[in-house]
């Protein structure tokens, strides 16, 4: 019966192809649109580290000045708390990090210096964010301590420097200095850039990373955001590192409650004993947020993403309107028909039955119709960007595909369903009569 | 009134000619009620859409009170058609997402009369109808034989001279056909000229005139019998 | 006109009616909002930066190696540059108007009074740099080579004078911006700087900042490892000397890499990118959702006028003019398309007050919704124009045919 059901929703098609593909046009341009929209909040919105996300914690200390009356609290801590906090507790993997640039010379000559984006960040931070690796691993405490001059690159780097090959052991003249490799990257690329949401969530990640303390003790030119609030006193590097200017991001992981309250005390302690020393005078209501907590905190998803996803809703409703109305067209047009079939013995239930399946072909059409459509809407989007942001991940997947096709049959059955009761309702002897 | 002569009608397709006049030559005098028999398929309906200007013709000519319509452009022609003409149809035609009112409205919306007046006209059809009173209903809450008759307020509301009426009984039981019939002739007395295509032979003799349509021609009436039996052995 | 009968025999197909209506609201919504975001993405990429940005052009050399000086490096390179024919002007500078990136802080008359600091871009270039970006100086003076000071980024201390935008001068000095020349202002840590001079205009770095026309240039090389140069040609000398520049420098001194090298009309597009693509977006979702509501409404007019073909036939018959027909199927058209813009114009305000509260984004000028209205209900006569004169078309014979 199924079968005939779907034989005679084709034939229904073929009977008013104008009318009916105007139907699949309108389901397929809604869903389309509207699935754009949603992969693009799906991966934006999304959970960089799902396994992880809820052990992961950034810390936000009480920073401004009560005279800056709307001054928000920068996402990253000053070098007097970062290290603060470092010493603080190593009962639990924690990394300060923070970016930097310099300049590559390759051992091979007919490699051109170049400069790359680097960072600098603790052992843990590899384990924290389980960074995978090719070749290697990432350096032990035991390096941090040291201000071991060693390195771990990107696989994108180790492609340029060594053709991919291992380099583990060999060594990277960078910033005039000489360092260690230990580790190459396997191909890692979070969307958002979760553990730096404030020097472009959706930029590429790193391309080499160093013992943090070496940002310092090598003096290396730091890039990124830095944020003060008062004036250093006095002159030079010292005064810099010792001012209310915030520059490093730091995370914790706190793999139970216990732990979160544990480390959440030690903070709140520290943040108290600071106040008395007359700093952190302006008091947040949160000091640990996990990834998720901080990608909304941070406002991650573009204002353009949250516009886009209010007028695609709209856009969707048109499209539904817009079946509804040419279904109830169809279904009351059919009337005759649906009167012969009553006539013959077909009860509410078999005519009910068979509209829904008309509707669900006709959604279905529309919903693989609107797979191309957000293919098409993610392709123009990634040729518009350009190379504005990381764009691989804006593609369709299995997940979006099964709920584009889902939600196209979904709607256009939903959005059937009134045409469809009258339609079941028609009243046969009037049709019949009428002929 | 209406005077036609050798009027031919030709229906084009892309395989065949059909001719569904053949030669009509009619001539209906002011006040006249002529029904018109004949078998399906003879030209009745093809002749009263001419007459009523619905349909143009092959060649001919067609002159009514005396002016050539063949030259008439189709604005011309809907302006004559709801001056001159009434229309009552077999499956009476009513629009059904109006109300009777609304119904016996419409030809004297397109003449474009005051509002005073066309309530005034359309409370007095529907009156001579005896349908006054249900002038809100839609026309679905109608018997048949109401419906003709709110179909036959439309068509008399605007005075006109002239009243084609196709099949006006075909969708009727006698009794209410009856009802109908009378309240055409009671028209037709008060000076109204009826053409009306009609199956049913009692009624056709019950006009002064009828005249017989045979394979797009008027019959001879000589030769009525002989075609008569041709047709039932066809 | 018949619009008693209409309304009443729209009332009887209340679905209908209401289906197409609500189409309209919502197309008349997106629209109305789409564009007035369009047009006002369009208002923030046409600010002027105050640079005469056609003929300029930048890049960054970034030195390497124990022997590289970048003090002296910057005043060789600065030379060449300036001696180089074809180009006008060379200067160094710390950050770009329009790049999205850059340096900030404040000034104040009363020094150690934080909550009277009014926000400031700063930029530290050389002597050259107003002739170089091409700004007007409408007070005071321009700098002199004495004015230059050359220090480290971890230094603190700025030079002893200062070239403000008029913008600033009048949050300063409220009573007069003329004033400000020769006035000492204060830094966030209590230096005092004198003002010698104001330019009409200079945008901050950061096109969606809220004080984006306060700026400030101090007279500063500030050796930070690299060093930005913008550099302003003759007329259509661009094409041509961007890569001899490149050549020049890179032969001049091995040990560093030039990067970034890009024309200003370049950095403008990148950091506008996002409001042109999300101009874009909005462009193609307004004749998405056009085309969808004007494709809906010709497939429901068509269908309605199949399912009336008898009547249309009969109306001819009772005499309905082909124009009669017309302007019934156009005024019955006009009709649902004034219920649509009617309730389209109550859920664009309301969905304009959504992305006032979500986004910031401002009010919608007033005249934005009744023009939706309007240019909604010609979309819906447009669309519906076809099918009314096919109905116009069927012939009035119809009415005595039995099917």
């Amino acid at each position: 019966m199924f079968i005939y059901y779907i034989r005679l929703a084709l034939l229904s098609y073929r009977r008013n192809p104008v009318l009916s593909s105007l139907m699949v046009l309108a389901v397929a341009i809604g869903i389309g649109a509207y699935m754009v929209i949603f992969t693009l909040n799906y991966f934006m919105g999304g959970d960089p580290i799902p396994h992880k996300s809820k052990q992961l914690f950034h810390v936000q200390l009480d920073y401004g000045d009560p005279a800056f009356a709307d001054f928000d609290p920068p996402p990253q801590l000053t070098y007097i708390d970062a290290t603060a906090l470092l010493d603080l507790t190593s009962a639990y993997p924690r990394t300060a990090s923070s970016k930097f640039v310099g300049v590559v010379e390759p051992q091979n000559r007919e490699i051109r210096p170049f400069s790359v984006n680097g960072r600098g960040n603790f052992s843990d931070f590899f384990t924290m964010f389980d960074i995978p690796f090719q070749y290697g691993s990432g350096w032990d405490r035991s390096a941090d301590e040291n201000r071991q001059q060693v390195i771990v690159l990107s696989s994108e780097l180790n492609n340029q420097l060594f053709g991919g090959a291992n380099s583990v052991g060999e060594t990277v003249h960078l910033h005039g200095f000489n360092f260690t490799v230990v580790g190459v990257m396997d191909s890692w690329s979070p969307v958002p850039k979760f553990y730096d949401v404030n020097n472009g969530p959706f930029d590429p990640i790193e391309e080499a990373y160093i013992p943090w303390h070496l940002i310092i003790s090598l003096r290396m030119d730091r890039s990124g955001n830095t944020n003060c609030w008062a004036a250093p006193e006095g002159d030079g590097f010292q005064a810099f590192l010792n001012a209310e200017c915030a520059w490093i991001q730091f995370w914790v992981e706190l793999r139970d409650n216990a732990a979160h309250e544990d480390y959440l005390t030690l903070i709140n302690n520290y943040a108290a004993e600071q106040k008395s020393f007359g700093r952190l005078q302006q008091p947040v209501d949160k000091r640990l947020f996990d990834v998720n907590e901080w990608l909304i905190e941070q406002e991650v998803v573009p204002d353009e993403t949250r516009i886009l996803s209010a007028l695609a809703a709209m856009l969707l409703a048109v499209c539904l309107l817009n079946t509804v109305g040419l279904l109830l067209s169809k279904f009351l047009g059919k009337a005759p028909e649906i009167g012969v079939r009553q006539a013959l013995g077909a009860h509410k239930g078999s005519l009910f039955i068979q509209h829904v399946i008309e509707a669900g072909v006709i959604g279905a059409v529309g919903g693989v119709l609107g797979l191309g459509v957000a293919a098409l809407g993610l392709e123009g989007i990634k040729v518009l960007l350009g190379d504005l942001m990381v764009s691989d991940w804006m593609h369709l997947n299995v997940t979006v595909v099964v709920i584009t096709i889902a939600l196209a049959i979904v709607c256009t059955v939903i959005a059937g369903l009134y045409p469809i009761w009258r339609a079941c309702t028609i009243n046969p002897a009037i049709h019949l009569k009428m002929q | 009134m209406l005077k036609m002569t050798h009027i031919r009608k030709v229906f084009h397709t892309d395989l065949v000619e059909t001719h569904a006049l053949r030669d009509i030559s009619l001539d209906v005098a002011e006040g006249e009620f002529i029904t018109i028999t004949g078998p399906s398929g003879c030209g009745k309906t093809t002749f009263l859409n001419i007459a009523g200007l619905l349909e143009t013709w092959t060649d001919g000519q067609y002159l009514l009170d005396g002016e050539d319509v063949a030259k008439l452009g189709d604005y011309q022609r809907a302006k004559l058609r709801n001056q001159k003409i009434g229309f009552i149809f077999q499956s009476f035609n009513l629009m059904p997402d109006l109300n009777l009112f609304d119904n016996v409205d419409v030809p004297l919306r397109y003449r474009g009369m005051k509002a005073a007046e066309r309530r005034d006209r359309i409370d007095r059809a529907l009156d001579s109808v005896g349908l006054l009173s249900r002038k809100k209903h839609l026309p679905s809450q109608l018997s048949g034989g109401q419906q003709q008759r709110v179909a036959i307020a439309r068509a008399l509301v605007g005075e006109p001279r002239f009243l084609l009426a196709d099949e006006p009984t075909g969708n009727l039981d006698s009794n209410t056909a009856e009802g109908v019939m009378e309240l055409l002739q009671t028209i037709n007395a008060a000076g109204t000229t009826i053409i009306m295509v009609t199956h049913d032979p009692s009624l056709a003799s019950r006009s002064a005139r009828n005249i017989h349509f045979l394979d797009g021609r008027i019959a001879d009436p000589d030769h009525l019998n002989t075609a008569a039996q041709l047709h039932i052995a066809s | 006109m018949e619009f008693g009968p209409i309304l009443r025999a729209l009332s009887r197909n209340k679905l209908g009616v209401i289906l197409i209506a609500l189409q309209i609201a919502f197309t008349m919504t997106v629209i109305v909002n789409a564009v007035f975001i369009i047009n006002q993405r369009g208002e923030l990429m046409q600010r002027p930066s105050g640079l005469d940005e056609a003929s300029l052009f930048h890049l960054r050399s970034i030195g390497f190696g124990q022997n590289f000086n970048e003090e002296t490096s910057v005043a060789d390179d600065l030379s060449r540059l300036r001696q180089t024919p074809g180009i006008v002007d060379a200067t160094v500078i710390n950050a770009l108007p329009v790049s999205d990136s850059g340096s900030s802080s404040g000034f104040t008359l009363d020094p150690g009074n934080l909550e009277s600091v009014v926000p400031s871009a700063i930029y530290y270039a050389d002597h050259r740099s107003l002739n170089t970006m091409g700004l007007e100086l409408i007070a005071g003076v321009d700098f002199e080579v004495s004015d230059v000071l050359v220090r480290e980024s971890s230094s603190n201390t700025n030079a002893d004078s200062v070239i403000i935008t008029q913008a600033l001068a009048e949050q300063l000095f409220p009573d007069g911006w003329q004033s400000a020349v020769g006035q000492s202002i204060y830094t966030p840590s209590q230096q005092a700087i004198r003002i010698i001079g104001i330019v009409r205009r200079l945008q901050a770095p950061w096109p969606q900042w809220s004080d984006i026309e306060n700026s400030a240039i101090f007279p500063e090389i500030v050796i930070d490892g690299s060093s930005l140069y913008l550099i302003r040609t003759e007329p259509g000398e661009q094409d041509r000397l961007m890569p001899a520049v490149e050549e020049m420098l890179a032969a001049s001194n091995p040990q560093r890499i030039l990067r970034q090298m890009r024309t200003m009309a370049e950095t403008r597009e990148e950091s506008y990118r996002i409001d042109s693509v999300m101009t874009r977006i909005l462009t193609v979702v307004i004749a998405t959702l056009v085309f969808i509501t004007a494709m809906g409404i010709v497939g429901l007019a068509v269908f309605s006028i199949n399912r009336r073909r008898k009547q249309i036939g009969t109306r001819r018959a009772l005499g309905a003019t082909r124009g009669a027909i017309l302007r019934y199927f156009l005024l019955e058209n006009v009709m649902i398309s004034s219920m649509g813009v009617v309730f389209g114009a109550v859920l664009t305000i309301g969905f304009n007050m959504f992305l006032v509260q979500t986004f910031n984004m401002p009010r919608i000028d007033w005249y934005y919704t009744p023009a939706g209205m309007l240019a909604l209900i010609l979309v819906g006569l447009l669309a519906v124009i076809g099918p009314s004169r096919a109905a116009a078309r069927i012939t009035p014979a119809l009415a005595t045919r039995s099917v």
